[in-house]
């Protein structure tokens, strides 16, 4: 049987053996000279010039050389090549991977309990060749150990597990599977899926195949009837009554079951006290809402909830929000026409309460600079531009962060604008019938992107009759709309922090028919909210997202209850160093201002240090979850089953790593107790030899 | 304290001196086995008659004689005049004659053979001064490097050139003992202390001259281990510590030879000076000092008693 090394360079070491050999071949005499008192006897006996000296105890030397080849030889890792036995265990040595679905729809009933003892009885199987690796997944995996044979160390993996937040999604895991399996060196390898087996959370397998020889093994943790009502989601309806805001929140609540449920009790919560209990009825797969009584909204956020009662699947049964004073933009808008030159935009901006939009007209020859304070938004409609100290303040409330709006009409002039907006503004151009329209439009840019999609707001039916032509503008000045005639119809500039906006057109309906277009709502409510900076603070969040919490358009700023702090609400400042508490209390660093969302609940974030919960972030589950409906298990092993599954099966099976032959035999431990014994021999001879050389000197 | 453990770096001349050797030898005597001249009553016998109280013998007048020495009363017996003679005790000139050539340097562990012999030199000086012998101490190589005349005053002066001898030039017998043998005026005790690396001829013809004279003549012969064992293992040059002069050297294969020929060179020392009534003894360096003496001392009394 021939002998192979795992480690053959180890066997260089041999080399070391003939140094002394060498050291001993090629020593010269001494060149120092022994002093001695008289040659007078040694000069009498005959010298024999001898170049090399012998080896004095060549069995010695001979033991010792064996010794040190034995612990090369040893580290040189051997084992014996030959034909292995296909029926003994290193033969059938199996690579396991046990995939266990750790989504929140594993928490339906009994079934992460079945699922661990799945899991267990995986473990179970696990025999002393075998090693196993334990994934959890649900939107990701990870692998809980490395890959092992005790028993013990796995069941520690599972124990005190339970099913997080996540949606099923099989993707990850396998992949993480065939990782682990391409790197495996067993000769069988093994998946073992654990999991419902939900259709929503099945995409094909994002093309997984596992390696060759694996066998996919799937265990179907499925109930035959399964009943779940989820709160599905929340309308929150805003009203001013008396100067406070009154909220009236609206639930959806869905029914997966075959079965039509009654008396579904769902209640709404805040800060914890429960306001306010309704009962519904749902149908067998249908959907229902519940309209809850309006509530006065107290200043600062607030943690709401509505939940009903729990049912199999407790995850899906509340849904939290974090309840905000609604956000207010202030509009001055600066007329220059009279009323009908701002009729439509006065209406447009009367309506909408996310935001609102507080606007305050004044003619465009008696605005003051103060009456910039205050102001997100300046709309300077068909006016000749302020000169003198209003001009000045009006170019420093948009270096500060305003929003400018120029809207120009056969008032509009343009000699004092040049540091806001640098461009030259020609006479009026008419259009002949039917006039024109929009021929570009910018959707990349934020104000035009909810446009993009089809039925979203059709821009291009408006007509225009009359434009000023504007030239001359600098690289800074973007042009996001053009009229079919190619002339700008609408540019924006940065200035400072703020930024310019000018429509060419005005926004009444002698130059065009613009106003009285759907869109034109829409269209006026994005460009003041993009002129504002305003983005929309979102009350809750879904498992899986990554939040930029240190951004504004994250989270509003809140005040806990108990503070001393205003409670104003304001857009969030970006916060650089933020800790983030889980809803399961664990403590997480944000030093980037990402918090990856993991769990359902409320997520507390607070400056290091501080017991103040600085905001407050909502969390809830994916409702694609909810959807218990289980797919056919075959059909998965058959998206991720290896081709040409059988062949490559048998011909593994005989290979086994030389890594798994060499520490089954384990060659190298008896080398090295023959080297020791050696040693010690030596040890003892070597000592006897010197006490007798001793006692004979 | 061990010897050996005295004899790193300098020396004092009391240093030579070692107590536990003293002690050792203390209850013994170094006495002459051959008449010596003396001044004084002292253990050796004297070569002279009539200043005792222990009767010798009679003898016919000779003219000249102290007439008070002639013994009436025999003279009235029969007539004719003798003398009367008496054995008489006396204290002995007692030399030390130390090889100072380069080659009782060597000492290849511990004590060297030079401070060996000079410990021995040292302690048989103040040993025989105490017993009221007349010390004196002569150094040489091939000639004489240091020489202080016996007297009873004189152990400062020998323990203090002792302390001052160096080993400095090589060495031969011959002329030096031959050189000695002029300066010696009265019988005594001489001590040779060397390494005696001459051919057991040479040796003794240079000795012999002064046992002629009269003198009781002790050879101590100072080895290193190494000068009899040969212990090198490592083949090279061995250069000679007094001529300069190298050969190369195997150990190994000349070491047996070697071993032979020294053996051989010690015995037919011992044999010579046997044959002449001259003590010989042969100290190894590596022999604690207290240990060697006493035991020459010891042999040296048994010996008198049976002759």
């Amino acid at each position: 049987m021939p002998l192979a090394f795992l480690a053959p360079l180890f066997l260089g070491a041999l080399a070391a053996l003939a140094v002394p050999i060498i050291v001993h071949l090629i020593q010269r005499e001494r060149k120092e000279a022994q002093a001695f008192p008289s040659l007078m006897f040694l000069s009498q006996v005959p010298y024999k010039s001898t170049r090399r000296r012998n080896i004095r105890n060549v069995a010695l030397f001979l033991l010792r050389s064996a010794a040190l080849a034995l612990i090369v030889l040893a580290f040189a890792r051997p084992w014996f090549e030959g034909e292995l036995d296909a029926s003994s265990p290193l033969a059938t040595a199996t690579e396991k991977v046990i995939l266990v679905d750790r989504s929140y729809s594993m928490g339906y009933s009994d079934r992460w309990d079945r699922a661990l003892a799945a899991a267990n009885g995986a473990i179970d199987g696990v025999g002393p060749e075998d090693v196993a690796t334990i994934v959890f997944f649900d939107g990701g995996a990870m692998a809980l150990n490395q890959a092992t044979s005790d028993h013990a160390r796995l069941r520690a993996t599972l124990a005190g597990a339970q099913p997080g937040s996540g949606v099923t999604r099989y993707g990850p895991g396998l992949k993480l599977a065939q990782s682990i399996l391409d790197t495996s060196d067993k000769p069988r390898r093994q998946v073992i899926v654990i999991s419902d087996f939900q259709r929503a959370g099945w995409d094909g397998g994002d093309g997984v195949r596992m390696p060759a020889g694996t066998e996919v093994t799937p265990v179907a943790i499925t109930d035959e009837q399964t009943a779940n009502i989820a709160v599905a989601g929340v309308t929150l309806r805003r009203e001013d009554v008396a100067g406070r805001e009154r909220v009236t929140a609206i639930a959806r609540l869905i029914n997966t079951a075959v079965e039509p449920v009654a008396g579904v009790r769902v209640t709404l919560e805040l800060n914890g006290r429960d306001l306010e209990t309704m009962t519904t009825d749902i149908g067998a797969g249908d959907a229902a809402t519940v309209t809850f009584a309006p509530f006065t909204l107290a200043d600062g956020s607030q943690r709401g909830s509505i939940r009903v009662d729990t049912d199999a699947l407790p995850a899906d049964d509340a849904f939290r929000l974090v309840l905000s004073p609604g956000q207010a933009v202030d509009v001055l808008l600066a007329d220059g026409g009279g009323q009908r030159s701002t009729l439509y935009l006065e209406r447009a901006l009367g309506i909408g309460d996310q935001p609102r939009y507080r606007t305050t007209t004044k003619p465009a020859n008696n605005v003051r600079a103060a009456d910039f304070e205050g102001q997100d938004v300046v709309i300077w409609n068909d006016a000749a531009f302020p000169g003198g100290a209003t001009g000045a303040a009006l170019g420093e409330f948009v270096r500060a962060g305003g929003g400018l709006i120029l809207v120009l009409g056969p008032r509009g002039s343009w000699e004092s604008a040049g540091e806001l907006f640098p461009a030259t503004v020609g006479r009026v151009v008419d259009r002949d019938d039917p006039g024109g329209a929009f021929g570009f439009i910018d959707y990349g840019h934020a104000m035009f992107e909810v446009f993009r999609a089809p039925r979203s707001g059709d821009l291009s039916a408006a007509r225009f009759f009359r434009y000023r032509p504007v030239a001359g503008t600098d690289a800074a000045t973007a042009v996001l709309a053009r009229f079919d005639d190619g002339a700008p119809a609408i540019l924006e500039r940065r200035v400072g922090a703020g930024r310019v906006v000018v429509v060419t057109s005005t926004l009444d309906n002698y130059w065009s028919d613009l106003p009285v277009q759907p869109v034109f709502l829409p269209m006026v409510h994005q460009m003041t909210r993009y002129s504002a900076g305003w983005i929309e603070p979102s009350p809750w969040f879904t498992v899986g997202q990554v939040v930029n919490v240190a951004g504004p358009a994250a989270i509003v700023t809140t005040t806990a209850p108990d503070s001393a702090e205003g409670g104003a609400a304001v857009i969030a400042a970006p916060v650089p160093d933020l800790v983030a508490i889980a809803p399961g209390g664990d403590r997480i660093e944000v030093p980037t201002g990402l918090l990856s969302l993991e769990e359902r609940g409320f997520y507390e974030l607070r400056t290091p240090g501080s017991s103040v919960i600085g905001r407050i972030v909502a969390v809830n589950v994916d409702l694609n979850e909810s959807d218990l409906v289980s797919m056919d298990a075959q059909e998965l092993v058959a998206a991720v089953r290896p081709r040409g599954d059988a062949a490559g099966r048998a011909a593994d099976a005989s290979r086994v790593s030389p890594v798994d032959r060499e520490r089954r035999q384990a060659v190298w431990w008896y080398l090295l107790i023959v080297a020791f014994v050696f040693l010690a021999v030596e040890t003892v001879w070597a000592n006897r030899i010197s006490r007798r050389r001793t006692a004979a000197g | 304290m061990r010897l050996s453990h005295q004899a790193q770096g300098s020396v004092s001349s009391a240093g030579f001196i070692d107590p536990r050797t003293l002690a050792r030898i203390n209850n013994l005597e170094l006495m002459a086995r051959i008449v010596v001249d003396g001044f004084i009553n002292g253990l050796h016998k004297s070569p002279y008659l009539g200043l005792s109280i222990d009767f010798a013998e009679h003898r016919p007048y000779m003219p000249g004689d102290d007439i008070r020495r002639i013994d009436w009363r025999l003279y009235a017996r029969t007539d004719r005049y003798y003398v009367k003679e008496f054995e008489a005790d006396t204290n002995a000139n007692f030399t030390v004659l130390l090889d100072v050539s380069k080659s009782m340097q060597f000492g290849l562990k511990g004590i060297n053979k030079f401070d060996y012999a000079r410990y021995l030199a040292a302690s048989l000086t103040y040993f025989s001064n105490q017993q009221r012998d007349r010390v004196g101490l002569i150094t040489f190589d091939r000639g004489i490097v240091d020489y202080v005349p016996p007297s009873a005053k004189h152990l400062d002066i020998v323990l203090h050139t002792l302390d001052r001898a160096q080993p400095a030039k090589g060495g031969e017998l011959k002329p030096a003992l031959d050189h000695i043998l002029g300066t010696l005026s009265r019988r005594g005790i001489l001590v040779i202390i060397s390494d005696l690396y001459e051919s057991p001829e040479r040796v003794l013809d240079a000795i012999k001259p002064l046992r002629y004279r009269g003198n009781d003549v002790i050879v101590f012969h100072v080895l290193d281990p190494a000068e009899v064992d040969f212990p090198f293992e490592e083949a090279g040059n061995f250069e000679d510590l007094e001529t300069g002069e190298r050969i190369p050297i195997v150990p190994q294969t000349q070491r047996a030879k070697y071993n032979e020929l020294v053996l051989a060179h010690i015995a037919e020392l011992g044999r010579l000076f046997s044959h002449d009534q001259i003590d010989y003894a042969l100290f190894d360096t590596s022999t604690p000092l207290d240990y060697a003496l006493f035991h020459y001392l010891s042999n040296r009394v048994r010996l008198m008693k049976t002759r």
